[in-house]
């Protein structure tokens, strides 16, 4: 039987710490941005976004907390929250005007008076000086003067691109093996190489790149040192002897680490720990992933414990810290997005398990330790991936059930046996595709090798094809109205209204035009976006140890990767797919509704048909019940939205389709008119490429059979699957097998993530109504976990109405 | 053409991942009809061989949703108001329904017009080639000893068809399970042995007038059939329903380990299955007859017949 060990004290105390902080505005990170930005206007591209990060490294606040052991922050209070305006900010500054910020209901955040005096003295500054204002001004012209309104995209007129680069994963053996010592050696060699050639050609933009390199490597270890000086301060304040030891071997290990490869496993934990803070202060903290966690520490590990100088109890205790540490990142979106990803999510993804490059299972003593800090933790942050194949050992399986019985969604499953193939026809070699990572919510790449953009422009990256299904059946116009605005103007390809249509060929071809045209404008923004940020922002700190970047002189946002491509993800295939198979059973097939009777049932939001309505909830066989006839446009939807993003190509590499919807499935449902699948105007979209919610009433095994109807090996970019089990289903030690044996099934037929929540849906409505006593209860909500009790209302109810799968 | 009687079983439902039935990840047939009547079945419509109009209130969208098409459509005024329930979507009160069981003939015409099926048929006739195409969609999920259950009521009062289904799943490589009263002629469940990898037996008592009067029927060919198929080289998982105040005083409960023994190796397991009263709401459904409603047994309760029956030596589980 598997057993959570017990915690030790100080862990408890860090643990109690950070439920009951309040997450905090601090200005730090702010204000020396914005005077940066304000004093220099002479710099730009690379050497801007190195230098300001030099600034950082120079001028943030050096912060170790009581207990601590894995250090390094954002700011100057324990869980404060910095701001990172470069991106956009006029969100914020609208937010802090109405007096949001610290009431809003969902994540809202303290704010001292006088930080807010600052922001509302100096914040308009970012309004034409970040990347949104920036992007809005290169946005291609067609897009911007005939496609607003058209609901299928995210791009707008105007406040695009709210989001940074984010959802990637940097080379972590790079910084611990190597060091960032060696790298800004490394690149001023090069510098010196190309002065010695005299800069020829356009080499001045590589000579650049290395010196960014040398700039933000070397302000890394400046800032490790200020930590080392710190810790020492405090350790000769310091009058308990055991306090004082561990400070002066903290000092020594930030001392050490960042210049120079790690020698044991605290360095390479405190190591990776501020590179990724290092990345995230610079980037945004937006998906930022930890890749093969257990990969790269796992030497370093099994190496101390054979030397006799660590136990598992005190690595553990180094991994809850350092996990502790993690889950104490957040960031403020806002209010809108925040209901993309509540409860104070940064999402640093970590990955464990999965094979080697040759194939053999990869598990070590670090993925335990991962999952015994996540199960009795009980944290929603950090996100835990498992890579899961043939050889993946029992013990793991059942630590990773146990863990996700406690902890909803920790950790996510994901398969090998889909997701080695899938990277290989992004045309990457076998050794390489085995050492892939999740990234931000699901989405696969080979973190370190690979620059797989999967979050492509954050929420920009998101198409909502229930619109792009309502534009093919409304010639393509978008029926949505908002009270007292101007009529809808056609946004898509005129294909004609479904009253005229008079075959389901003809429904499909026309859903298959609208997917590829809006594919096609999908992709020319992301290109427009991508090409634009990456002058103005790119990211010499992650571009110092991603393979390829050093030698080809190139940052990652240019193509400096080893591998290239860029993720989507779509929104709705169990809508689109589940409308499809009611206008062809009941229009086409069986005749018992005209085109014209269902077209007006749309348009008037049902209103008026509400018999059509219950008819088509209850007596037409619905997606998801392994019903071949409704499951096939599952394939269709699935497979054509794939074929029209996949075939495009952005500036560094191809596009790859995905389908998972952070909780966007509810929050575009707000936008979106009914759909022939019985759903009203504003209800939410399906989650992941789940069916539409409750409609899927006959079980695991048929939901999972209709949902292996479509080539998830297509989809590059990651899938998503949340299934919600009553805790009855899974009743002892046989429960654990049978539901491992449903996931392993998935797996080999060709499905690649799953994940799961093991509670009752009466536990979940108990817990809206008695908050205080759920405040510990994690549920995975979509790419990432939450404390249900701090999502959103809407979301909770989603949640809720997912169906439950028991007895 | 000549008109060939094509062989049909009466069905209530059939459920994939049914963990509760046998080993692995089975998809379990139910059949309707069943010669004992004991007042604990969980499954009450299971018991009649006719279908039945049965009633889910918590599926009911409300009259004024539907316009009362049910009461409207009742020929025999058999539909009438009932209670209000809470709709937790939208937190509103629902008039909903209540069917006038003595009125009811089961004609199904309100059932046809109500489309969240919170009155529906309950007994659905399927034939051989229905029901195996069913059963096997789910195939890719039978791994690790899991499979197919033939379960019901009573599968083996319609054995002709049982015994074609296992022989069409046995030809399939699929794992097959029969859960059976074992109230039949032994004929029968000899011939389906061959077919059949394992049998879900239920005892539910040792002495056969008690089992009489609670379940119908006495037990003499229950033990009997048990016994046979031991000999015949079959495998059971014994299933004992601890009902209180019935069969869960320890002499029966030492009786029924007793009788187990000489069963040997034929004996996969022992599963002691815990009285629960989550069936009383499905009596609801179909009739408005009080049940049987007792206490479940304890945790500790449960232990403690574990332990007597493993004195014997027998592998025992809680179920």
């Amino acid at each position: 039987m598997y057993e959570l060990k017990p915690i030790s004290d100080r862990v408890k105390r860090v643990r109690e710490k950070y439920r009951n902080t309040k997450p905090k505005i601090d200005i730090n990170r702010y204000r020396l941005v914005t005077e940066f930005y304000m004093n220099n206007p002479q710099l730009t591209g690379v050497l801007k976004r190195a230098k300001n990060l030099r600034n950082l490294f120079e001028n943030m606040p050096i912060l170790i907390n009581e207990d601590e052991i894995i250090v390094g922050w954002q700011g100057a209070s324990y869980r404060c929250c910095a701001l990172y305006p470069e991106t956009s900010f006029n969100w914020f500054m609208k937010e802090l005007r109405t007096n949001n910020i610290r009431t809003r209901t969902a994540d809202p955040y303290l704010l001292d008076e006088e930080d807010e005096k600052y922001l509302l003295e100096t914040g308009d500054f970012w309004d034409k000086n970040s990347m949104s204002a920036i992007y809005d001004e290169y946005m291609p012209r067609y897009h911007r003067d005939h496609m607003c309104g058209n609901g299928v995209l995210f791009f707008g007129k105007k406040n695009n691109a709210q989001s940074p680069v984010g959802h990637f994963v940097a080379n972590f053996w790079t910084a611990t093996q190597k060091g960032f010592g060696a790298i800004a050696q490394e690149a001023r060699d090069k510098m010196a190489q190309y002065e010695e050639e005299g800069l020829r050609d356009d080499t001045i933009f590589k000579y650049n790149f290395y010196r960014a390199v040398d700039i933000v490597s070397t302000g890394l270890i400046h800032w490790s040192k200020r930590y080392a000086a710190e810790a020492k301060r405090q350790a000769d304040e310091c009058t308990d002897p055991e306090r004082k030891a561990e400070l002066l071997e903290m000092a020594d290990t930030l001392d050490w680490i960042m210049e120079h490869p790690c020698r044991n496993f605290h360095d390479a934990v405190q190591c990776i720990y501020l590179y990724q803070l290092a990345m995230c202060m610079d980037g945004q903290q937006h998906g930022i992933s930890y890749g093969r966690v257990d990969q790269y520490l796992g030497r370093y590990y099994e190496q101390d414990l054979a030397n006799g100088t660590i136990t598992p109890e005190k690595a553990q205790e180094i991994m809850d810290l350092f996990y502790l540490k993690v889950a104490e990142c957040n960031k403020i979106w806002s209010e809108g997005a925040t209901k993309s990803g509540p409860g104070y999510t940064s999402g640093q993804l970590m990955t464990m398990g999965g094979v080697d490059k040759d194939g053999n299972d990869a598990t070590n003593g670090v993925t335990y330790l991962m999952l015994q800090s996540a199960g009795r933790l009980l944290l929603h942050d950090p996100p835990q991936a498992l890579r899961i194949h043939e050889g993946t050992p029992d013990e793991l399986w059942e630590a990773a059930i146990e863990t996700t019985k406690r902890c909803g969604g920790v950790p996510t499953f994901e398969s090998d046996t889909v997701i080695i193939p899938a990277m290989m026809k992004r045309g990457i070699p076998l050794e390489d595709a085995r050492n892939y990572c999740l990234h931000g919510c699901v989405e696969p790449g080979i973190g370190g090798y690979e620059w797989a953009q999967p979050g492509g422009t954050g929420t920009e990256s998101y198409l909502n094809i229930v619109n792009a299904f309502l534009l093919a059946i409304n010639n393509g116009t978008n029926p949505m109205r908002f009270p007292g605005a101007p009529e809808p103007e056609q946004t898509g390809p005129a294909t004609g209204y479904l009253y005229n249509m008079e075959s389901m060929d003809e429904v499909l071809a026309a859903v298959k035009e609208q997917f590829f045209f809006f594919c096609k404008w999908q992709c020319a923004n992301i290109n427009a976006w991508e090409s634009i940020i990456g002058f103005h922002n790119p990211l010499p700190m992650v571009s110092a140890t991603v393979e390829g970047c050093m030698d080809s002189g190139k940052d990652v946002m240019w193509g400096g990767a080893k591998y290239n491509s860029t993720g989507n993800s779509c929104i709705g295939i169990g809508n689109v797919a589940d409308s499809l198979n009611i206008i062809d059973y009941l229009c086409f097939k069986t005749k018992k509704v005209s085109t014209r009777e269902m077209y007006d049932a749309i348009m008037d939001n049902w209103e008026g048909h509400e018999e059509l309505r219950q008819y088509i909830n209850g007596q037409v066989p619905r997606l998801g019940n392994g019903d071949a006839e409704a499951d096939k446009y599952m394939n269709f939807t699935a497979q054509t939205y794939a074929d029209a993003i996949n075939c495009r190509t952005g500036p560094r590499g191809r596009f790859s389709a995905g389908c998972y919807p952070v909780t966007c499935n509810v929050l575009f449902g707000y936008f979106t008119w009914a759909t022939p699948d019985g759903r009203k105007f504003g209800e939410p979209l399906t989650d992941g490429i789940s069916p539409v919610q409750g409609m899927d009433k006959h079980g695991p095994v048929s939901l999972l059979n209709s949902i292996l109807n479509f080539d998830q090996s297509e989809y590059g970019n990651g899938t998503l699957c949340n299934m919600k089990f009553h805790p009855t289903a899974l009743k002892g030690a046989d429960g654990l097998m049978k539901l491992r044996t449903i996931m392993e099934t998935y797996f080999e037929e060709g499905g690649m993530e799953l994940q799961l929540n093991i509670i009752g849906s009466d536990t979940l409505r108990d817990a809206q109504k008695h908050p205080e006593n759920y405040k510990d209860l994690v549920v995975r909500v979509a790419g990432f976990s939450a404390y249900f009790v701090e999502v959103f209302e809407d979301c909770q109810n989603d949640l809720i109405r997912r169906t439950e799968l028991a007895l | 053409m000549s008109e060939e009687k094509v062989l049909t079983a009466r069905l209530y439902d059939i459920q994939g991942f049914s963990v509760q039935d046998g080993p692995g990840i089975r998809t379990t047939a139910f059949l309707k009809g069943c010669p004992l009547h004991c007042p604990w079945c969980h499954s009450p419509e299971s018991q009649a061989y006719y279908p039945q109009l049965s009633y889910i209130d918590m599926r009911c969208l409300g009259v004024e949703a539907c316009d009362s098409r049910c009461i409207k459509a009742c020929p025999h005024n058999a539909i009438e108001l009932g209670g209000e329930r809470l709709d937790a979507k939208t937190n509103e009160m629902l008039q909903t329904v209540h069917v006038k069981r003595d009125l009811c003939d089961n004609c199904f015409k309100c059932s046809e017009v109500c489309y969240p099926d919170a009155l529906y048929r309950c007994g659905d006739d399927y034939t051989v080639d229905q029901l195996v195409a069913r059963l096997l969609q789910d195939r890719r999920f039978f791994k690790r000893g899991g499979g197919v259950t033939i379960s019901g009521g009573e599968c083996l009062t319609q054995p002709a068809f049982v015994l074609e289904v296992l022989k069409r799943l046995k030809d399939e490589g699929i794992n097959t399970a029969v859960d059976t009263t074992g109230f039949c002629k032994w004929e029968i469940i000899e011939s389906i042995m061959p077919y059949t990898d394992l049998f879900l037996y239920d005892l539910k008592h040792m002495d056969s007038e008690k089992h009489k009067a609670v379940t119908g029927v006495p037990n003499e060919i229950i033990l009997d059939n048990c016994r046979k198929i031991a000999e015949n080289g079959g495998k059971m998982q014994i299933r004992i329903p601890v009902i209180p105040m019935f069969n869960d005083d320890e002499e029966n409960i030492r009786k029924t380990a007793e009788f187990c023994v000489p069963l040997g190796d034929a004996v996969t397991v022992i599963q002691l299955l815990p009285y629960h009263n989550l069936g009383v709401t499905k009596y609801l459904r179909i009739s408005d007859k009080p049940v049987m409603e007792a206490t479940p047994p304890t945790d500790e309760f449960m232990e403690k017949l574990k332990a007597i029956m493993e004195e014997y030596g027998l592998p025992v589980t809680i179920h």
